[in-house]
C-alpha cells in the first residue's frame, strides 16, 4: 500500500508556481496574437476577392485539421532550418498556438459577423457609410458581443493545449511537474497536485464563462457559435 | 540571403514502412478511444440525465473533472502516477487509451445528454403511456431520434480524438508522430519528415471534416 506524502511537493512549490506563471504567459501571448490574427483571417475569408479569401481558407482549414502537436514540432524542428534562424521553445509555442487559435477564432468571428442581419448592412450603407465603416461601427460591435462565450471557451481550450509545450522542453506547469517528480521520486503526489491545479484554474474560468453565457442569453445576444 | 533549402523527400519515402507501422498504431489507438470514449460517454450522459442523486452527482463530477483538465496531464498521470497505486505496470498504449478515452467520454457525455434533452419530453411520456418501461422508452423512442441530431457533434469529437492520438508520443507509444520523430533524428531531415506527417494527418482528417460540414448542413435543413 502506497503511503501518500505531499511534503516533497510543497517543498518544490516555487518550481510549480513558476511553471504555472509560464503556462499563463504562453496562453496570454497566444491570445494577444491569435485574436487580432483571427479577425484578419475572418475578414479575408468573407471578402469578395478570391485572392484574399482562398489563402485565409487554406490557413484556417490546415490549422484546424492537423494535430496541434504536429504543428508545434514543425515550427520547432523544421521552420528554424528552413529560415536559418534560432528558435526557442517559447517562440515556437507562441507562434504555433497563435496561428492555431487564430484559425479557430476566425471561424468564431465569421459566425458572429454573418449572424448580424443583412438589413443592418444595407441600412448603414444607405446612410452613406463605407463598407469599412459599416463593419467597424455597426456589425463588429454587435457581433463581438455575441461571440464572447465562444471566445472564452476557445481561450480555455488554448490553455489546455499549451501543455504540449512541455514536450519541447518549455518550462510550463507540466514540464516543471515532470522535473519535480523526477527529483523527488514522488510522481503520484506531484502529478495529482498538478492535475488539481489545472482543474481549479480551468474550472474557475469555465464557471465564469457559464455565468457570462447566462447573462448574454437573458439579454438575447448569446447565439453565435 | 543564404542559399534556399533544398528539399529532399527521398529518405522519407525510403522509410515508408516505419511510417506505416506508426499509422497502424495511430489507427489502433483511435479505434480503441472512439469505442471506449463514446461507449462510456453514453453511460455517463445517461447518468447526467438520471433523477437519482447517487448517479447524477458522480457522473457530473466525472464530466467536470475530465473536461477541465488537459488531456496530456491525464495521460501522464496514468503513465507515471497510477502504476504506483497498482501492483502492475501500465503500458504506453494503456496510459494513452485511458487518458484519451476518459477525456472523450466526458465531452461526449455532454453531447449525449444534450441530444437526449433535445427530444420533447412528451415523447418519453407517450412511450411510457403505451406501457414501455423507462429503459425501453429511452432505447426505442428517445435515443434513435437523439442520435441522429448528435451525429455532427460526435463526428467532431471523433476528429478531436484523432488529433489527440499524437499526444501518445509523449509516452513513446508507437504512432505516426512518434515514428516521425524517430525518422527525423535518424536522417537529420525534420523538415521533410514533419511536413509529410502533417500532410498525412491533413489528408486523413479532411474527408472527416468535410463530411461533418455536409452533415451539419443537411441536419440544419431537415430540422429548420
Amino acid at each position: 500500500m502506497h503511503v501518500w506524502n505531499f511534503a516533497p511537493v510543497w517543498a518544490n512549490a516555487d518550481l510549480l508556481a513558476l511553471g504555472l506563471l509560464n503556462t499563463l504567459k504562453v496562453t496570454g501571448a497566444a491570445l494577444a496574437f491569435g485574436i487580432p490574427l483571427g479577425l484578419v483571417l475572418a475578414l479575408m475569408r468573407l471578402s469578395p476577392s478570391r485572392l484574399l479569401a482562398w489563402p485565409a481558407v487554406a490557413v484556417i482549414e490546415v490549422f484546424r485539421t492537423t494535430p496541434p502537436l504536429v504543428q508545434l514540432f514543425w515550427f520547432f524542428f523544421a521552420l528554424p532550418i528552413l529560415l536559418k534562424v534560432e528558435m526557442t521553445p517559447y517562440v515556437a509555442a507562441v507562434l504555433t498556438f497563435s496561428i492555431q487559435s487564430a484559425a479557430f477564432f476566425a471561424e468564431v468571428f465569421r459566425g458572429g459577423i454573418v449572424s448580424v442581419e443583412r438589413g443592418q448592412w444595407e441600412a448603414a450603407r444607405a446612410l452613406g457609410m463605407a463598407p469599412r465603416q459599416v463593419m467597424r461601427r455597426v456589425v463588429l460591435p454587435q457581433a463581438v458581443k455575441r461571440m464572447i462565450p465562444a471566445f472564452l471557451e476557445r481561450a480555455i481550450e488554448l490553455m489546455k493545449t499549451t501543455t504540449l509545450v512541455a514536450i519541447i522542453s518549455y518550462a510550463d506547469l507540466l514540464f516543471q511537474t515532470n522535473e519535480v517528480a523526477q527529483k523527488t521520486f514522488r510522481p503520484l503526489e506531484v502529478f495529482t497536485v498538478t492535475a488539481l491545479i489545472y482543474f481549479f484554474v480551468i474550472f474557475a474560468a469555465s464557471t465564469v464563462v457559464r455565468g457570462v453565457e447566462r447573462r448574454l442569453a437573458v439579454s438575447g445576444e448569446g447565439m453565435a457559435r | 540571403m543564404a542559399a534556399a533549402y533544398r528539399w529532399n523527400f527521398a529518405p522519407v519515402f525510403e522509410n515508408a514502412d516505419v511510417l506505416w507501422a506508426g499509422a497502424i498504431g495511430t489507427l489502433r489507438l483511435f479505434a480503441i478511444c472512439v469505442v471506449l470514449g463514446f461507449g462510456f460517454g453514453l453511460v455517463v450522459g445517461l447518468g447526467r440525465h438520471a433523477k437519482s442523486r447517487w448517479i447524477y452527482l458522480p457522473a457530473t463530477a466525472f464530466v467536470e473533472f475530465f473536461r477541465n483538465t488537459p488531456v496530456l496531464v491525464q495521460i501522464l498521470w496514468f503513465y507515471y502516477a497510477l502504476p504506483i497505486l497498482l501492483p502492475f505496470e501500465i503500458s504506453p498504449l494503456t496510459a494513452a487509451a485511458l487518458g484519451i478515452s476518459l477525456n472523450s467520454a466526458a465531452f461526449s457525455a455532454e453531447i449525449f445528454r444534450g441530444g437526449i434533452e433535445s427530444i420533447d419530453r412528451s415523447q418519453a411520456e407517450a412511450a411510457r403511456a403505451l406501457g414501455m418501461t423507462a429503459a425501453q422508452a429511452m432505447r426505442r423512442v428517445v435515443l434513435p431520434q437523439a442520435l441522429r441530431r448528435m451525429v455532427p457533434a460526435l463526428t467532431n469529437r471523433g476528429i478531436e480524438i484523432f488529433k489527440m492520438t499524437t499526444l501518445a508520443s509523449a509516452v513513446a507509444y508507437v504512432e505516426l508522430l512518434q515514428q516521425g520523430k524517430l525518422l527525423a533524428s535518424l536522417n537529420f531531415n525534420p523538415i521533410e519528415t514533419y511536413t509529410v506527417i502533417a500532410i498525412v494527418f491533413f489528408l486523413c482528417l479532411l474527408p472527416m471534416v468535410q463530411a461533418t460540414y455536409a452533415l451539419e448542413r443537411r441536419l440544419g435543413r431537415a430540422d429548420a
